[in-house]
């Protein structure tokens, strides 16, 4: 039984365990399990724990009816002392749950073997014959809970696999939602707190669609906005009052910066009609921006430390605007990768509708652009792929975005997903694009004309505390040959030259 | 010595059969060189209270072996030479018409079968009629002749020997008669410093006189209450099991049978194979100071005990396997039982 302790509660151990593990493993090496194999793995460690404690119990319990086994006792003690099964015999001749027969097959002789058997008990240092030995059991039992445990990492590290990009989002959303959580002031602040971790389940979870995943976001977003929007009008009331005019002028300074680049994204948007998952970014970027003027005049008025802790929050919510808008971009980018049964090619093609004015004031238009890589076609019959889809349904959007390129043989490039360029003073791995031959970049959503054709400004926007900053690209090779050989045809080769 | 159990203390009669059965080895080892665990086993089965049987080729000293334990322990010998046209008569002893005093009457002539030590010199050479009428003799220890029937007085023991050679025209025992006999001892040549001590003194003029134990008349008592003395050794309930776990592993067929005994085993032991295992167990636990049952003592009696009561089939023949390496396979994978 002690031999079942350790490896057992070592087992169960690490399948209460496992989850706990496995966010740790996840925040520090950026490494999980999928949630169905966690629960597998965890079921399969409790049961073979309580497998293994129920082993021994029942071992110990056989042990103990054998050692209440009078005949049996003789014998372990026989064989502790080497005593030619004397004490048995003895044992069996005055066996006291069976007096009567015992006394029946008792000889002439028996008197020999009782002074036999006394004498040999006399020499049994009970104290030295059994010992109670927890080292040697214990030292047995944690090799093979060690044996036990490498298997299971082992197996851990066979089903264990890199993070999805909703795992990575879904993760800072969680952060971001114990941040909010952590420094709420308000029921508000602890509801969307909540709605953020629902949304960041959702973002995780396979078995939603896609819709049900952006419809969870967009949610949390609203509520973020509202949040935002709630804390500014409030900030705004106390500005006026105090008559900070640079605070003012800060604001407003940050407003139509973000609204001069919307609007030029915005035009570029409206001939492009690129995919959804590229206005997604672009939205965000704008908004970001002005937030970033509006952070700053408040701190400029600001006058004391609980201006520090209204700061702190806004910055949260900011984070948060910007983290759900990356999630959503995600979920669409995924979705466009992996297109539902409806999204046959040619069905789609071209039907990317212009946005209703009012309706989603950040969505681009249909037209084409013709400096996207991405309108190139491709030689041959799926060409017509590559031609844009935003604005419709995500599932029907079969546009690769980044994918497209131009190539001599017709293959595209593929882009990895999660691409982006790291903040001024951000560390992590950066994006190699020293031989990129396109390059796109996700510009600010264009604030879409609405109420008649009239400008509005996008105050629902998520607000960056800081600028994004595009990296330079490396200098044009234009002059440089192509690193491609083209087949070109044996009859064609010597016109080249 | 050889007094009544009741006159002496238990301790006092095992220390006298020990001393006793020292004794008769080293007389008989007076005349016969070597074999010293062939006439152990004669002894045990004297003691025992069964019949032996020797195969070895002759000359060995089979004859004067048994002459020999015979004059050390007081008892009577008889030979008798199986041949062909041995009759049962000639062995049990036949009605003899006699006149005496003016009437004629039969009167019963025994035959060489009353004896208390019965040497059976090449028993596998006579008929199977003749074989059989040592077969009452053995078993009930009386023979009847013309409806009544003569008690042999104990103790008394058939030694038989056969040749493993020259089997023409003989007659193999059996399987049921084999049974009967308690031990098969196989007798080997003797070896080379053995062989010295032989023409040493036979060859010579010294005699080697035998110190008989007891007086011929008191001898079948004192013999009878040493084998009383095996009777009272006790056994423990395990070893028991263990007996009889190793007569169903040898048994094709029955409970936990090991795979070369059904492979190469037409039939096993007997009941009277465990009967043997625990005789002679009790005597060498005697031999060894104990008055119980150890598994060393019956580890030491399965090989002489069953090895005549194992048939081996065709394969085994033809593979060239022997009772004994079964029995040895046994005792190596039989588990003695700790409950």
């Amino acid at each position: 039984m002690l031999c079942a302790v350790a490896p057992a509660l070592t087992a169960i151990a690490l399948g209460i365990l496992l989850q706990p593990i496995g966010d740790a493993t996840w925040a520090r090496y950026g490494y999980s399990l999928s949630p169905d194999r966690a629960n597998l793995l965890s079921l399969v460690l409790i049961a073979a724990g309580v497998a293994v404690i129920v082993a021994g119990a029942i071992m110990a319990f056989r042990a103990y009816r054998r050692a209440n086994d009078f005949v049996a006792a003789a014998a372990e003690l026989d064989d502790l002392l080497e005593c030619n099964q004397e004490i048995v015999t003895f044992a069996t001749l005055a066996n006291p749950s069976t007096p009567e027969s015992s006394r029946e097959r008792r000889t002439p002789l028996f008197p020999i073997l009782w002074r036999r058997a006394i004498a040999l008990f006399g020499g049994l240092d009970i104290r030295r014959e059994f010992k109670l030995e927890v080292g040697e059991p214990l030292k047995r039992s944690s090799i093979f809970a060690g044996v036990v445990a490498l298997a299971m990492v082992l197996a851990t590290l066979g089903l264990v696999r890199a993070p999805t990009p909703e795992n990575r989002e879904a993760a800072k959303l969680r952060t971001i939602a114990e941040e909010i959580a952590r420094t709420s002031t308000s029921a508000d602040d602890t509801a969307l707190a909540d709605n953020v971790r629902k949304a960041a389940d959702a973002l995780e979870n396979s078995k939603l669609p896609p819709e049900e995943k952006k419809a969870r976001l967009e949610e949390a977003m609203k509520q973020a906005r509202k949040a935002a929007e709630k804390r500014n009008n409030s900030q705004s009331g106390k500005n006026q009052g105090n008559g900070k005019s640079a605070s003012q002028n800060g604001k407003g300074s940050g407003n139509s910066k973000g609204q001069g680049n919307s609007s030029g994204s915005g035009s570029g948007q409206g001939k492009s009609g690129t995919g959804s998952g590229q206005n997604a970014g672009g939205n965000n970027s704008g908004p970001g921006k002005g937030g970033s003027a509006n952070n700053s005049g408040k701190n400029q008025g600001g006058n004391g430390s609980a201006k520090n802790d209204k700061n702190k929050s806004d910055q949260n919510n900011i984070e948060l605007q910007n983290e759900l808008a990356k999630a959503e971009a995600q979920v669409e980018t995924a979705n466009a990768k992996n297109p539902g049964p409806d999204s046959q090619p040619g069905n789609d093609k071209n039907q990317g509708g212009a946005n209703k004015p009012g309706d989603k004031s950040n969505q681009s238009g249909t037209q084409p652009d013709p400096n996207k890589p991405g309108d190139i076609p491709k030689p041959g019959a799926n060409g017509d792929r590559n031609l844009p889809n935003a604005g419709g349904n995500p599932k029907n959007n079969t546009d690769m975005g980044s994918n497209l390129g131009d190539t001599h043989l017709g293959e595209m490039p593929t882009s990895t997903n999660a691409q982006r360029f790291l903040k001024p003073g951000e560390k992590g791995s950066t994006v190699d694009i020293r031989d990129a031959r396109y390059v796109m970049f996700r510009l600010p959503g264009a604030p879409t004309t609405g109420n008649g054709g009239k400008t509005v400004l996008d105050t629902d926007r998520p607000k960056a505390t800081t600028a994004y900053v595009n990296a330079p690209l490396a200098p044009t090779r234009d002059d440089a040959p192509p690193d491609e050989r083209q087949l070109v045809p044996p009859r064609y080769r010597d016109m080249i030259h | 010595m050889g007094a009544a159990p009741q006159q002496i203390s238990p301790d006092q009669r095992v220390a006298d059969f020990r001393k006793i059965f020292s004794r008769a080895e080293s007389e008989v080892a007076r005349v016969i060189v070597g074999h010293r665990e062939v006439v152990r086993k004669m002894l045990t089965a004297l003691f025992c209270g069964g019949h032996i049987l020797i195969e070895g080729v002759p000359g060995l000293g089979k004859t004067l072996m048994v002459k020999a334990a015979s004059e050390t322990l007081g008892l009577s010998f008889k030979r008798i030479q199986f041949t062909p046209d041995l009759m049962p008569s000639d062995i049990i002893g036949t009605q003899v018409l006699t006149e005496a005093e003016g009437h004629r009457e039969f009167q019963f002539k025994e035959g060489p079968i009353f004896a208390h030590m019965v040497l059976g010199d090449e028993i596998n050479r006579a008929t199977p009629k003749t074989q059989s009428a040592v077969l009452e003799a053995m078993e009930e220890h009386q023979v009847t002749v013309f409806g009544t029937t003569y008690i042999l007085e104990p103790p008394y023991i058939v030694l038989a020997t056969q040749n493993p050679i020259e089997l023409e025209g003989t007659y193999p025992l059996p399987e049921a008669q084999m049974d009967r006999f308690i031990f098969k001892v196989v007798m080997g040549s003797p070896k080379p410093d053995e062989l010295r001590e032989i023409l040493n003194r036979t060859t010579g003029t010294a005699q080697n006189k035998i110190q008989p134990l007891f007086e011929p008349s008191h001898a079948p008592r004192a013999i009878e209450d040493l084998k009383a003395l095996v009777r009272e050794v006790m056994v423990a309930e395990p070893l028991e099991r263990y007996i009889i776990g190793v007569i169903g592993g040898c048994t094709p067929g029955g409970p936990g049978t090991l795979p070369e005994v059904s492979q190469y085993l037409r039939f096993g032991p007997s009941p009277r194979g465990a009967q043997a295992l625990i005789l002679c167990a009790k005597v060498n636990a005697l031999l060894a100071g104990r008055v119980s049952v150890s598994y060393d003592d019956i580890d030491d009696a399965i090989i002489p005990c069953l090895r005549h009561r194992l048939l081996l089939n065709f394969q085994a023949e033809a593979e060239s396997v022997t009772a004994e390496s079964i029995l040895e396979q046994v005792i190596k994978r039989l588990k003695k039982p700790r409950t």
